[in-house]
């Protein structure tokens, strides 16, 4: 599977990323870490989602910083669903969670305790493995700090955590943010022309990023 | 006894005299006339409706021309933006500043103006915008200016009509006028990546301005 990122205002560069993916054999889903737009007007929204869905594989959008601006989160709303979300795929679960605190003004649950706690248990039968996706990691300026001790905790209840994946710094920097051996993968933005590649074994993962 | 019968003798040849002088008009009439002079110039001499154009699906407001030919127009528009699918309808405001440097007259009271070349600053009522970015932010976070207000331009044509004297009931006149613009974000995304599509960045808008004074 393929994660991109932080595509915002670049649409020939999307457009390329999105061409190279299709040339691939090894990929069956694509999730966006957010960042779909540049200033969050509806326009925007179609102009990446006319393009994103030329990909010939099905694709899941998480809500950055960006497309919060002015009204663009119902935008994201009535186009992507829900800003928390997760679904299934080979017996891992992806959860897909909202992490950008600053736009609500840390005046919102998010990160969503409540949601990361329901996913912990739900369909448990159907999963032994979970990544867990943001666009904004911990200790980020979107984050809410306070709570980092707190996220990292709430993370160790996922079943077979493998790894974290986040966008929003627009680099392709690969850390332990909290200096164990949880590790967080940035996907970098399109401007910068490359995304990372995913692979996963009954025994674990693979990763390959990937220049277009 | 010369001093009582002065004022006779003169009154007797103000009778005989035919008066011509007009009354000068004392300072405080000049300033009341001054005065008014000045505040008329705030009465709306025209009212506009315009669909679209970053503003709402309709607009609605009051304008002024004026300048040695009325080439210069400023309106100020009331919009309305449907719910559609947000939480709920909004309300923008728009003060636009136009200017018609050329009219061609096609007799029988119509006539044309080839060129409209529109600037506006229009805002967005509701607590989701911002005009500058909420301390919440680190210093120059989202590095643009606003959430809240836009800068539109905007270019056009229109067609008056002119109603003859004899048949003023309301207007003197009424234009329809279209123009294709854009603001300040589309024009940006054009930049930032030009294989964005013209016709997505530029609006058609559709008005009428009906000439009341």
């Amino acid at each position: 599977m393929a994660f991109i990122s932080d595509t915002h205002g670049w649409y020939s560069d999307l457009r390329d990323e999105v061409d190279h993916l299709n040339g691939r054999w090894d990929v069956d889903f694509v999730i966006h870490c957010g960042d779909l737009t540049d200033t969050g007007t509806s326009k925007e929204y179609e102009w990446a989602r006319d393009i994103l869905h030329g990909l010939r594989y099905p694709y899941v959008a998480l809500i950055g910083n960006h497309d919060y601006l002015g009204t663009g989160d119902q935008a994201y709303q009535v186009l992507y669903g829900p800003v928390d979300f997760s679904f299934i795929a080979g017996r891992i679960k992806f959860v897909c969670l909202n992490t950008n605190a600053t736009e609500y003004d840390y005046m919102a649950a998010v990160p969503n305790f409540d949601f990361m706690e329901e996913e912990m248990t739900k369909d448990s039968a159907r999963f032994d493995r979970t990544v867990v996706v943001m666009h904004a990691a911990p200790y980020s300026d979107q984050f809410n700090n306070n709570v980092c001790k707190a996220f990292r905790r709430y993370l160790d209840y996922f079943p077979g955590l493998m790894c974290c994946v986040y966008g929003h710094d627009h680099a392709d920097l690969v850390s332990s943010i909290y200096n164990d051996d949880l590790l967080f993968y940035g996907i970098d933005c399109a401007e910068h022309r490359n995304y990372r590649i995913f692979t996963f074994t009954p025994y674990g993962y693979e990763v390959e990023q990937v220049y277009f | 006894m010369m001093l009582l019968l002065a004022p006779l003798r003169m009154m007797a040849a103000d009778v005989d005299s035919v008066y011509v002088s007009t009354p000068k008009p004392s300072a405080y009439d000049k300033r009341v006339l001054r005065y008014r002079k000045h505040w008329e110039a705030l009465i709306p001499t025209q009212m506009v409706i315009q669909n679209a154009g970053n503003m709402g699906v309709v607009s609605v407001g009051m304008g002024w021309n004026y300048g040695k030919c009325c080439q210069w127009e400023t309106h100020l528009l009331f919009g309305y933006i449907p719910e559609h699918q947000s939480t709920r309808g909004k309300l923008t405001m728009t003060l636009k500043e136009n200017y018609i440097p050329w009219s061609i007259d096609l007799k029988r009271g119509w006539s044309i103006e080839p060129l409209q070349a529109s600037i506006y600053l229009n805002t967005v009522y509701g607590h989701e915008f911002w005009k500058t970015q909420p301390n919440r932010y680190p210093d120059s976070y989202y590095d643009f200016l606003s959430t809240k207000f836009r800068l539109n331009v905007a270019l056009g044509q229109r067609i008056t009509w002119e109603v003859s004297c004899n048949e003023h009931k309301i207007a003197k006149s009424v234009s329809l006028f279209y123009e294709v613009g854009s603001c300040d974000l589309y024009i940006r995304s054009k930049f930032i990546d030009s294989s964005v599509p013209l016709k997505d960045v530029l609006g058609l808008s559709l008005g009428v301005v009906v000439q009341l004074l």
